[in-house]
Formats: structure tokens, C-alpha cells, sequence
């Protein structure tokens, strides 16, 4: 047996497996898609089901061909990356040889006032993790690993059939998931009063990144850092599966019978996919680096890039992704008081070096990590307790209803992370125009925008926005729940009952975040 | 029934949005509140003034360290403290740069809400992020906004109730 004969799953730890069952027509079968979710099947509970919306769905490249024509082009990312890479390397060197003043550098105005918010805002919600597909930081480790930017080299490698640079060793399997982006990203979060404030910070941190995934391109195969390091990625991983943007293939039925899988293993057209997905088998959206290899390398042209509904992906699959969303819930609480707040203790306690009070630090530090690892995941366990309770359904665990619901943090979680951006790019948005003219804080004028007064935009109106944006996500957010107990318990009425408590919990963490905002 | 539905759920936030907006009643008399705020980095002393919609306001500014801004949201005024010094610098940023020397800024609150008021002089690394806030009562947006919330979030439960008691009368 050759290779190509072997069956391969999404699973690429090892070079061959038994293969996935994929293909189930969901919509038609309610037991399937109830073990999909949770990999239980109730027979005790009621019949009673409401159909959940299909959901809108618009196929980009059929509707488009030549956005598929681009995205087939060896050039696509690459276009993205290198104008990317450029940006991102002035904001390297002006964090070193720039002000210090934060607000008068371009490290930290274009990264964290601009770029903070165009993520946020724009780039997660709408288009998933476009974001990776023109991120700079892994630009050194891909080219190690290809040795070419546009030349696709066939070969072996391990599964893949192309020719790999490095000692190109397996990710271990422990670690396959978003525990380290978890730790990595609350550890920022902790440190962000001065990586945000202080452009050298600003710039050894992403520098360290850039050492750091190239580092690990050299040892590990494909984008190891992207998919279970990098700090951002967990947080744009996650919420991407709420984002209106998937890339799937066309016909599962179509997958089912390819035993070339192009898509993961790659061929002469392509690279084969540097997060490890089978297109075959990929449903959700957390590891699709949009990168556009398995477009190129599909040998039966079918992927599609299509826009979904918001929200419409709702499996979580493991604690690391439920601890994900206690993270970003505890760190927006957290940042909404820091940073749109007035206590000027708190902000002594998180700006320690300035301020000395390193005892304040500390107990911030422990607050902000308890909060976010223990309290709020403590207060989901014991709402999970009340619904099984409530449920009185034997047959699903506390466990089962504690990661299933845990996807309800999301849609507020996103919307809330949108409210909290926007006062940051409206208030602070004049800033941009000063460091356009004045990148280092030098004492430039290259447009004539150096000496712009400071003026926040439409302040009396972000209140309004950020309300809107918050109903949205709770609305989103019970919607979803509802249908997620229903695959859980298959039953809409213990649904109902079970959504309650969790419904309480997504409005407090709404209403917590109107207080911030405008009470 | 979909439009019995929607009916329904526009009715209960509604309720929710006018019990939220009883909440704000009685209304206070008006009357002169005097405040010293100090701004040091990167905050002001007092954080928070609590008033009534229509109470005029008379603030006097005083810097703690290095030269502080306020930038008073909805109210065209900005000022700039020196430290140690009792007269400051106010300009209404409407017309340009037209400062005056002044001891105290006088105002009369129209709006009801928050509304706040930030650094305008960049003063150190946690500049942009040092603000109070005038809490000017009764805090209308923030009562009708959780009033709708509620109203929301029981019109979802509604509708979903609705639909399993149909689901059943079908049955």
C-alpha cells in the first residue's frame, strides 16, 4: 500500500488512520447530529424539537470566480503578507527607537488603537481568522520550513507530500489545543497596562513572537505557533466561531470518497494545510488559518468560501476552549475597568513600574486570574449543576452541560470585546493622524497632522452603540443556547428550562458591561 | 403567529423600556454644586460627580504633579492645569484655539447620563487613559437600557415558550 492509498484523518499526528465518518446528512438526523455535538444519545426525553433556522449561506468563489482566481494564486498570501510585514517592522524599530510617550509613537498607536480595533471589530466577527492569513509573524518560519515563497516543492514529509525544511518533529499531542494561547494571552493581559503604554515593550514582545515561531517552525512541523502558542490566535480561534466567514468544503459526499486529500497532505499545486485540517472533516471554524493552500491543492475543486449567519458554529469541543471563553469574559471585565474606568488605584496597581505599588500589582494579579480561571468558570460549574438539576435528565453529565453551554460566553463575549474597542479607536483615533506625520515622535511633520489637537469623535453617541452591540451578543447568545440544550437533551421544553440559568448569567455579564459603559 | 410573536416582544421591551424610564422620577430640584477636582496621573480626584440634570456646576481644576488636560464630553470645554497653580487655561475647542486664564468653570448639566471627562495634555504612559465621569441624574439611558435588556431578554424566552406550546397543540 502505497501513500497515497492510506486513509487519513484530521488527525495528523499519525501517518495513517481509519478515517473519520463524515458525510452525515445532519439536517435530517437529529440522533447524528445530537452524538456530533456531544457524543450522547438521549432516548429518555421528549420528542419535542424545534427545527433551528438553517441559516444563511452565500458561496463567494461561485458567486465570485475571481476571488477563487486569486485565491488560487501562489501570489494571494503573500500579497497580504509582505505590505503586512513592512508595517509591522517600522512598528518593531520605532518601539525601540521612537518616544517613549506612547500616544506619540507609531508602535502603539497604529497597533493598539488601529489595529486592536480593526481585529475586533471587523476582521474576527466578518471574516474569521483572515487575520492569520496575513499576519507577518510566521513570515521566517514558513519560508525555513518551504525554503521558497512561491515555489511549491513535491517530496515526503512524514504524511505530507511536500519536501519540508527542519527537523520537522511532531507536535506533542497534550498539547494540541489552546491551553498554551490560553496562559499566553492572560499573561499579556496582565502585563497589557505596559505592553500598550511603553513602545520598547510593544516591540520586544513581538519580536520575541517572530523569534519564537520561527524557532519552533525549524523543530515542529507546519504552523505550530499559529495553532497552539501564539496568544492572539486562541482569542481570534475562538471567537472566529462566531465570525460570518467559513471556508468548507463544497460536498461533503465528494471528501468522503477522496482518498488523494490534497488539501492536508499537499501536492505540486500546493502546500499541504500548514494547520493540519482535512477540509473533509472540518467543520468548525478554529483552526482554519484561511490561508487558501487547500483551494489550490483540492484535486476536485471543493472548497468553497462562503458567508454564514453570525454565530452559526456552536461546537466546542474541549475544556480549553470553555476556559478560552472565561478568559476573554474575566480579561474585557478586567480591561473595561482599567482602561474606560476612573479608579486611579487601580490603574497605580497595574502600571507598578511607574507607580511602585507592586503589592497592588500583585493583587491584581491574583484577582484578575482567579476571576478568569477559577471564579467564573466556578460560577459556570455550578449554574451546569442547576440545569442538569433542572434538566432531570440522568444521562447527560455536568461535564457535557458545562462544555456545551460554555459556547453562550462567546456571542456576548465577542460583542462585549467590540463595545470595549470602540470608545478606544473614537477617543484615541486622532492619535493616528499625529503619528502618520510623526512616526518616531520626533518632531516631524510629514503630512502636516503632527500637531492635530486630540479630539475624541462622537463620544455622547459610543454609549448607544455599545448597548446596541451588547443586546446583539445576548440576543445571539440565548438564540444559541436554546439550541444547544436542545442537542443536548433532545428536547426543546428541558431546553428551555435548562437555558434559563445561563441566560441569567450572559444578561448579568451584559448588564455588568452597561454598567461600565454608560452607568 | 410570527407577527403575534413580534408584536408581543416589542410590546415586553417596550414595558421594559418605560418601567426604566419611570425609574428616573421624581426629579431633584436644581442647585449649585461647588467641586475641587485634582488631577494627578492618571486620575482625578473625585472620580465620579454624582449631580442632578439641571444643577450648575461650578468646578475649580487643580494638577497634583505635571500638567493635566480636561476634556469635558458634550460640553465644548477644555481646559489645561498647571501644577501649583491656581488660574488654569479653558478654550471651547468649537472655536479653535481661543484660551483664557480662569479659576473656575461654571456649567449648567442639560444632559441627562454620563458623561465624561479626560486628559487632553498628554501627561505620561497611562495618558489616554485617565478620565472621570459626571453621572448627571436621573441616569436616564442606563435605566431604559436595562429595562429593554430585561424586556429582551424575556421576549427570547417568549417566543421560544410560544413555539413549544404550538409544537404541542400540533401534536
Amino acid at each position: 500500500m502505497n501513500d497515497d492509498d492510506k486513509i487519513l484523518t484530521k488527525e495528523t499526528d499519525n501517518e495513517t488512520f481509519v478515517q473519520e465518518p463524515i458525510g452525515y446528512n445532519y439536517d435530517n438526523n437529529i440522533e447524528a447530529l445530537i452524538s456530533e455535538n456531544t457524543g450522547y444519545k438521549n432516548q429518555n426525553t421528549s420528542p419535542f424539537l424545534i427545527s433551528e433556522p438553517k441559516g444563511f449561506k452565500y458561496d463567494i468563489f461561485n458567486k465570485i470566480p475571481i476571488i477563487k482566481k486569486m485565491a488560487k494564486s501562489r501570489y494571494f498570501q503573500y500579497a497580504l503578507m509582505v505590505p503586512n510585514f513592512f508595517v509591522f517592522y517600522v512598528i518593531i524599530i520605532s518601539g525601540f527607537i521612537g518616544t517613549p510617550i506612547g500616544n506619540r509613537n507609531i508602535a502603539i498607536v497604529v497597533l493598539w488603537i488601529l489595529w486592536w480595533f480593526i481585529l475586533i471589530a471587523l476582521l474576527v466577527p466578518l471574516a474569521a481568522r483572515f487575520w492569520c492569513t496575513m499576519c507577518p509573524l510566521p513570515i521566517f518560519g514558513d519560508f525555513l520550513q518551504r525554503f521558497s515563497f512561491l515555489k511549491v516543492r513535491t517530496g515526503k514529509t512524514g504524511y505530507l507530500r511536500n519536501k519540508m525544511f527542519g527537523l520537522n518533529k511532531k507536535w506533542p499531542k497534550r498539547f494540541k489545543n489552546i491551553w498554551i494561547p490560553n496562559f499566553t494571552f492572560l499573561t499579556l493581559c496582565t502585563f497589557s497596562a505596559i505592553l500598550v503604554t511603553r513602545p520598547f515593550v510593544t516591540s520586544i514582545v513581538l519580536g520575541s513572537m517572530v523569534l519564537i515561531a520561527t524557532f519552533l517552525a525549524m523543530i515542529y512541523r507546519l504552523r505550530v505557533f499559529c495553532g497552539h502558542i501564539c496568544p492572539v490566535s486562541g482569542f481570534i480561534g475562538l471567537y472566529s466561531k462566531t465570525s460570518t466567514l467559513e471556508l468548507r468544503s463544497t460536498n461533503e459526499e465528494v471528501c468522503k470518497k477522496c482518498k488523494d486529500k490534497g488539501c492536508l497532505r499537499g501536492n505540486e499545486k500546493g502546500w499541504g494545510c500548514p494547520w493540519g485540517e482535512d477540509m473533509g472533516v472540518m467543520k468548525r471554524n478554529n483552526y482554519c488559518g484561511l490561508c487558501m493552500e487547500c483551494v489550490k491543492t483540492c484535486s476536485n475543486d471543493n472548497i468553497s468560501l462562503n458567508i454564514r449567519s453570525f454565530s452559526a458554529e456552536t461546537k466546542i469541543k474541549g475544556y480549553d476552549e470553555s476556559w478560552k471563553g472565561f478568559i476573554d469574559v474575566g480579561t474585557s471585565h478586567a480591561y473595561s475597568l482599567i482602561y474606560l474606568g476612573t479608579n486611579g488605584t487601580l490603574k497605580d496597581w497595574v502600571n507598578a513600574p511607574e507607580s511602585g505599588n507592586w503589592t497592588g500589582f500583585f493583587i491584581y494579579v491574583v484577582s484578575l486570574w482567579a476571576l478568569s480561571l477559577l471564579i467564573i468558570p466556578g460560577i459556570f460549574y455550578l449554574l451546569s449543576y442547576l440545569t442538569k438539576a433542572i434538566a432531570k435528565v440522568k444521562t447527560v453529565s455536568i461535564k457535557e452541560i458545562f462544555k456545551a453551554y460554555s459556547y453562550i460566553l462567546l456571542p456576548v463575549g465577542l460583542l462585549a470585546w467590540m463595545a470595549f474597542s470602540f470608545p478606544l479607536i473614537f477617543v484615541n483615533g486622532s492619535y493616528i493622524l499625529n503619528v502618520i506625520s510623526d512616526p518616531l515622535g520626533w518632531g516631524w511633520d510629514l503630512f502636516g497632522t503632527a500637531e492635530v489637537q486630540w479630539q475624541p469623535l462622537i463620544p455622547e453617541y459610543l454609549g448607544y452603540i455599545q448597548i446596541f452591540l451588547l443586546l446583539l451578543g445576548l440576543g445571539y447568545s440565548i438564540y444559541r443556547g436554546f439550541f444547544i440544550g436542545q442537542k443536548l437533551f433532545n428536547s426543546a421544553v428541558i431546553a428551555l428550562k435548562a437555558l434559563i440559568p445561563f441566560a441569567v448569567l450572559a444578561s448579568i455579564i451584559a448588564v455588568a458591561f452597561i454598567l461600565f459603559f454608560i452607568g | 403567529m410570527k407577527l403575534k410573536l413580534l408584536i408581543i416582544s416589542i410590546l415586553l421591551i417596550s414595558i421594559g423600556a418605560f418601567l426604566g424610564w419611570l425609574f428616573g422620577f421624581p426629579l431633584k430640584a436644581p442647585e449649585r454644586k461647588d467641586f475641587v477636582i485634582k488631577a494627578r496621573q492618571y486620575s482625578y480626584d473625585p472620580p465620579k460627580l454624582d449631580v442632578n440634570l439641571g444643577d450648575t456646576l461650578h468646578i475649580k481644576l487643580v494638577s497634583l504633579d505635571v500638567i493635566h488636560g480636561f476634556y469635558l464630553e458634550g460640553y465644548d470645554i477644555d481646559a489645561e492645569i498647571k501644577p501649583n497653580v491656581k488660574l488654569f487655561k479653558v478654550r471651547q475647542p468649537s472655536e479653535g484655539f481661543n484660551w483664557k486664564d480662569t479659576s473656575e468653570i461654571s456649567i449648567v448639566v442639560n444632559k441627562t447620563g454620563k458623561s465624561r471627562y479626560r486628559c487632553s495634555h498628554t501627561c505620561g504612559n497611562m495618558h489616554p487613559f485617565m478620565q472621570g465621569e459626571i453621572i448627571v441624574h436621573p441616569n436616564r439611558l442606563l435605566h431604559i437600557s436595562i429595562g429593554v435588556l430585561i424586556g429582551f431578554v424575556v421576549s427570547i424566552l417568549f417566543i421560544f415558550y410560544q413555539l413549544i406550546k404550538k409544537m404541542k397543540r400540533h401534536e
